[in-house]
């Protein structure tokens, strides 16, 4: 246990600074989209009710009130969340074959190290968690800062005001609601589900390290296999519509199939971490 | 004492070692011999379970490898098995972190020995300075067997001499060591055991004291016997 915190630590620390580099591009480019967007919207107000005396109402009634949920919609938000979204998957990757790259040849010490092999799949998977709920929590505490400024520039006759959960929910195509779900079940479904892939992932990556080119072979047909476990019960549904099972009831199967996913790949990765992986 | 027992492994088709069986014991060094790709390295992976073995059994102290066998055993690869972006006194800590044997006070001596300072980073170092950080690893470890691999290879004299100056002082003294080598020349007055190697077999495994009483002949005599068969 206590190798195992030492090894979450550890993973952290390796990828901190392209984390902190994520991190400060999510913040700065969403402040700096929230003051350009309000900025925007309210010359654009100011040059059509002083310029061409458009009356506040009808200028509100022709472009809409201004608010948060507008900037999610652009770059500013979508870019450094894209960003972060990809450097994290990259990272389910870069994560395990940093190891076996280049000069140093890490991979050994890792293997060497006098604790169970699946403490370092753990510690990695962990280490990617944390990460994920680290930027996750971020957003959230941004929220409500981007809102802030957006009062500070744009008055309150041409605004709307909105909490979280409402922006979250509503706008910004909804892919502010799938990293941060209203519910707490919500929230464990897509993480629970979330993390399984990325235990998957590993499982389908160490096949790849155990069995090299066949096992690229390998990990494909594991990956594929474990998706068509997992989503069994809602296939038989759509393709046959049987409606045998209530939602409540596939519901339950699901969770249950997705920790049977999750027990699986993490038997097979300490197999292959034990039996058949070669620095 | 290390026991091979008839270990075979394959890569793809290529049989690189068919039924190698050996024995290391402790307080003596033992030497691997063989051209490379004769599967020196490969034998070493498998004694620390860094890649699997088709058939075959090998055993420490009796006992099968496990987690608490790497308090035991150690592995000094050809490479410097630390990232490069950490420094030296980092690389020490990580090992603290995680070894009951890490002795810090014989880290400590070994900084001292060959010279190196624990704000150097790993990645500006040069070869022969990489290796002694990487033997450093390994030998601050307090642990009954030593595993070294081409320990001698692509570097300057005078590390080599250094080198091989602690193969003989007590940094060494009472633990098992094998190592690999293509070039015994550096060596030979330092190995008490040798296994020669060819295609994937053991050719000859033999006390290098005995054969040089009884019949006279160094490591080199008799590895030309062997090889020139």
């Amino acid at each position: 246990m206590k190798n195992y915190v030492k090894l979450v630590d550890f993973e952290l620390k390796r990828f901190i600074k392209i984390y902190f580099v994520l991190i400060g591009m999510t913040i700065v480019l969403q402040i700096v989209g929230v003051i350009l967007e309000s900025r925007q919207y309210l010359d654009k107000a100011t040059e059509a009710m002083y310029e061409y005396s458009v009356p506040l109402m009808e200028f509100v009634g022709q472009n809409g009130k201004f608010g948060l949920h507008r900037v999610l919609e652009t770059g500013y938000f979508m870019i450094p969340i894209g960003l972060s979204v990809a450097a994290l998957i990259f990272y389910c990757f870069f994560i395990w074959y940093r190891d076996w790259f280049g000069k140093n040849t890490f991979v050994y010490r890792l293997l060497m190290l006098p604790t169970a092999r699946l403490n370092v799949l753990l510690a990695k998977a962990s280490a990617i968690f944390l990460m994920v709920l680290g930027l996750v929590g971020i957003q959230l505490i941004l929220l409500p800062i981007e809102s802030t400024i957006l009062q500070w520039i744009v008055p309150l006759d041409l605004r709307i005001d909105m909490s979280v959960s409402e922006l979250v929910g509503q706008f910004g195509y909804g892919y502010l609601g799938l990293i941060i779900p209203n519910s707490f079940i919500q929230f464990l479904i897509n993480y629970g589900i979330g993390f399984m892939h990325v235990f998957i992932l590993f499982t389908a990556i160490l096949f790849e390290r155990s069995f090299r080119l066949r096992g690229i072979v390998y990990g494909v047909i594991y990956y594929i296999a474990a998706q068509v476990l997992f989503l069994f019960p809602i296939m038989i549904e759509v393709f046959f519509e049987t409606g045998y099972l209530y939602p409540i009831e596939i519901f339950i199967l699901e969770i249950i199939l997705g920790l049977l996913v999750i027990g699986l790949s993490l038997w097979i990765s300490n197999y292959l971490l034990n039996r058949k992986v070669t620095v | 004492m290390i026991e091979v027992k008839d270990i075979s492994k394959n890569f793809g088709r290529k049989k690189v070692l068919k039924g190698v069986s050996f024995t290391a014991n402790k307080g003596e060094i033992t030497c691997l011999i063989g051209i490379n790709g004769v599967g020196k390295t490969t034998i070493m992976n498998a004694i620390m379970n860094l890649t699997p073995i088709k058939s075959g059994e090998i055993l420490i102290d009796g006992e099968k490898l496990s987690k608490k066998t790497f308090e035991k055993i150690t592995f000094i690869p050809d490479a410097i098995t630390m990232l490069p972006q950490m420094t030296i006194g980092e690389a020490l800590q990580f090992m603290k972190d995680f070894y009951e044997s890490w002795n810090s006070e014989r880290a400590n001596e070994l900084l001292t020995f060959f010279r190196l300072k624990e704000e150097e980073k790993i990645s500006s170092l040069s070869k022969g300075n990489t290796a002694k950080v990487n033997l450093l690893l390994g030998l601050a470890l307090d642990v009954d067997y030593l595993l070294m691999d081409e320990p001698f290879t692509g570097i300057d004299i005078f590390s080599r001499e250094q080198i091989a100056e602690v193969f003989t002082s007590h940094l060494v003294e009472d633990r098992g060591v094998i190592i690999t080598t293509h070039e015994i020349n550096d060596i030979e007055h330092l190995i008490d055991k040798v296994v020669l190697l060819d295609e994937g077999v053991v050719r000859k495994e033999f006390h290098t004291e005995e054969v040089r009483e009884n019949e006279g002949k160094s490591v080199v005599d008799v590895m030309r016997e062997v090889y020139k068969q």
